[in-house]
């Protein structure tokens, strides 16, 4: 009976495996595919897609814009994140608890409501389809993320070292320099990991956004999806996971996935 | 006004070299946290603060070290006080009972790090590490990270790291409750083994009556924020100043009894059976009063049944090895364990449902009126 059961786990997470995994590996076969249209199998394969896609202008600039953008995010939420932080694991003010608990409110909201609340701000300011409105943008996605993370790491932490560091003579700069900085070096680094992934990959607040002057790569694709169907989205759609694969891979090797977000 | 400042005591004794000066510390709640504490500590002398969970010790710890602000009251250190100092700049040595080693140095940073801020010139640190770490006996694990250590080195790693800055008192906070039981005896002998050759001044705060038994010159215990009593370890086992520290430190038998003056000489009533009492224990209380009589079990005697002390019955009887522990039922209900030495008269009376009467010396016993 308990046999029957474990086998029928067994299954049963597989099945769920396959069903999230298995579009990506039909994607990943497409883009091989020397046809000139989205059909799976295909009926022959070629590099020539992936061809077409580097030589995309358009496509390109997508690139280089999301890249700067997502580095730019990145150091933005650890920056504005990593205060955040120490201030609600840290201190005492009133409110606090209230403050920790809305902190992901961001991430529960429409996506839309809050791509439509943005533009209201950002036409009058100046800052539709400008480097500074799109990192704005993205860093009311990204910064709950960082925070939370940071938070973690740090109340995990506990404050027993650095009151040993005190003790031993080390003002609070010197402590956080030298024992808090170090030890949070996990939690930096996998926050600023998450952040820049949903910086590349954010699509709804940037269509709000973006204009004729300023496209990142999630909107450029989604554009040229809605015209014409071809391998090359396939392409474009293995090129996205291979780079947040790679950030990824990154951080375990740098630090452990596991041990980065705390386990 | 300030007692400890009268011209008497201050002309013929140097001034201690720590004082806690009425030290109190409210969270807010029922009671304080810690409530008025005073006591004085000599140059090079081993204290342990001892209490329950709670009683307060810990605050006290967190005190000295400048990680919590006392509500009021002082701590001077060689007639300095230091309350209104931050904790980097007390030069105190403070262990934690989770080591709080800095887990992304190696030993030898670890234990360098003190003297880093304090600008000893990078020869003097090496020379000062390498005792700090012979004195610990861990001379050969400079290059090794903490995660690389056993429990009880990494507890030697933090006691080098707290001597190397020579403080003025070293903070030890429930330093063997983390370590198995084989390695915390061996921890207790090592400790004050380094504390007796580096002679610094050492607060032990533990739970453990037996750990403040063996390794300490005198025991601050501690109840509910207040001190109960300060002494040696022989002082506050034989001649407990409070009900509590005669139960909170060893094993104690304690009697209910009433006080009776009337028949000339002073007796206590256990129950409708008399004590007699030696004329010279003083005793300060009322006729009928309530008297509780604390008895160690080790103190007890057993001896045949008479007409006069009190009788009672074996009811229970169990073989510990060294001892042979013994409940015995009073007449009046209140029961007593006693600790026989196996192979002794008193054991051969005690089987199992035997009448026995029950007495002990009058030193043996203490009286607190309540």
């Amino acid at each position: 009976m308990t046999k029957l059961l474990s086998i029928l786990g067994r299954a049963y997470v597989i099945a769920i495996f396959a069903f999230i995994f298995l579009p990506m590996l039909i994607i990943l076969v497409i883009s091989f595919s020397a046809d000139s249209y989205l059909s799976f199998p295909p009926s022959g394969w070629s590099l020539k897609w992936y061809g077409t896609v580097l030589g995309n202008a358009a496509f390109m600039t997508g690139l280089k814009n999301s890249a700067i953008i997502a580095v730019i995010v990145a150091v933005l939420s650890l920056l504005l994140g990593l205060p955040a932080a120490y201030a609600l694991v840290r201190m005492e003010f009133p409110g606090r608890t209230l403050i920790r608990n809305l902190i992901l409110t961001p991430l529960i909201l429409p996506a839309m409501m809050l791509g439509l609340g943005i533009l209201m701000v950002f036409t009058p300011a100046g800052l539709v389809a400008t480097y500074p409105g799109l990192v704005l943008a993205h860093l009311v996605m990204t910064l709950p993320f960082s925070i939370r993370i940071l938070q973690t790491t740090l109340s995990n932490l506990g404050t027993d070292v650095e009151e040993a560091a005190m003790t031993l003579g080390a003002r609070p700069l010197q402590t956080f320099l030298q024992i808090t900085l170090p030890r949070l070096m996990p939690g930096v680094i996998a926050s600023s990991a998450i952040a820049a992934i949903l910086s590349f990959d954010e699509i709804v607040l940037s269509l709000f956004i973006v204009g004729p002057r300023l496209q990142t790569l999630p909107v450029v694709i989604y554009r040229y999806v809605n015209e014409r169907t071809d391998p090359m989205v396939a392409v474009l759609a293995v090129l996205l996971i291979a780079i947040s694969l790679t950030i990824v891979l990154l951080v375990e090797r740098s630090v452990g996935f596991a041990k980065a977000f705390g386990r | 006004m300030n007692l400890h400042l009268s011209p008497a005591a201050s002309a013929d004794t140097a001034p201690p070299h720590i004082r806690i000066d009425r030290l109190s510390f409210d969270y807010g709640g029922a009671r304080p946290a810690v409530d008025a504490l005073s006591f004085d500590i000599a140059k090079g002398e081993f204290i342990g603060l001892l209490g329950p969970s709670g009683c307060g010790k810990s605050t006290t710890l967190r005190m000295f070290a400048g990680l919590l602000a006392p509500t009021s009251g002082q701590i001077t250190i060689g007639g300095q006080n230091i309350v209104s100092r931050p904790p980097w700049d007390r030069n105190l040595g403070l262990v934690f009972q989770s080591y709080a080693l800095f887990p992304h140095m190696t030993v030898a940073q670890n234990v360098a790090f003190g003297l880093r801020l304090r600008k000893v010139s990078k020869e003097d640190q090496r020379a000062r590490v390498a005792e700090a770490l012979r004195a610990v006996r861990l001379e050969s694990f400079g290059a090794r990270r903490p995660s690389e250590l056993s429990g009880g080195q990494q507890q030697r790693v933090a006691i080098a790291r707290a001597i190397v800055i020579e403080p003025e008192i070293l903070l030890l906070d429930e330093p063997l409750s983390n370590l198995d039981a084989r390695l915390r005896d061996e921890m207790r002998f090592e400790i004050r083994d380094i504390q007796t050759r580096t002679g610094i001044t050492t607060l032990f705060v533990t739970h453990d009556q037996q750990e403040a038994l063996t390794m300490c010159d005198r025991i601050a215990v501690m109840n509910a924020g207040k001190l109960e009593q300060i002494g040696t370890p022989a002082e506050v086992y034989d001649r407990a100043a409070t009900p509590f520290v005669a139960n909170f430190i060893g094993r104690a038998n304690n009697l209910a009894t009433t006080l009776s003056l009337s028949a000339g000489q002073p007796t206590l009533v256990c129950d409708g059976q008399t004590l007699p009492l030696p004329t010279d224990l003083p005793i300060n209380a009322a006729n009928g009063s309530s008297i509780a009589v604390m008895v160690r079990p080790h103190a007890i005697r057993l001896r045949p049944p008479s007409s006069d002390g009190l009788t009672g019955t074996v009811v229970r009887r169990v073989f510990v090895g060294s001892t042979i522990e013994t409940a015995i039922k009073l007449d009046g209900g209140q029961t007593l364990i006693a600790e026989l030495r196996p192979n002794s008269d008193d054991t051969a009376l005690a089987a199992e449902g035997a009448r026995v009467g029950v007495d002990w010396l009058a030193r043996d016993m203490r009286l607190f009126a309540s």
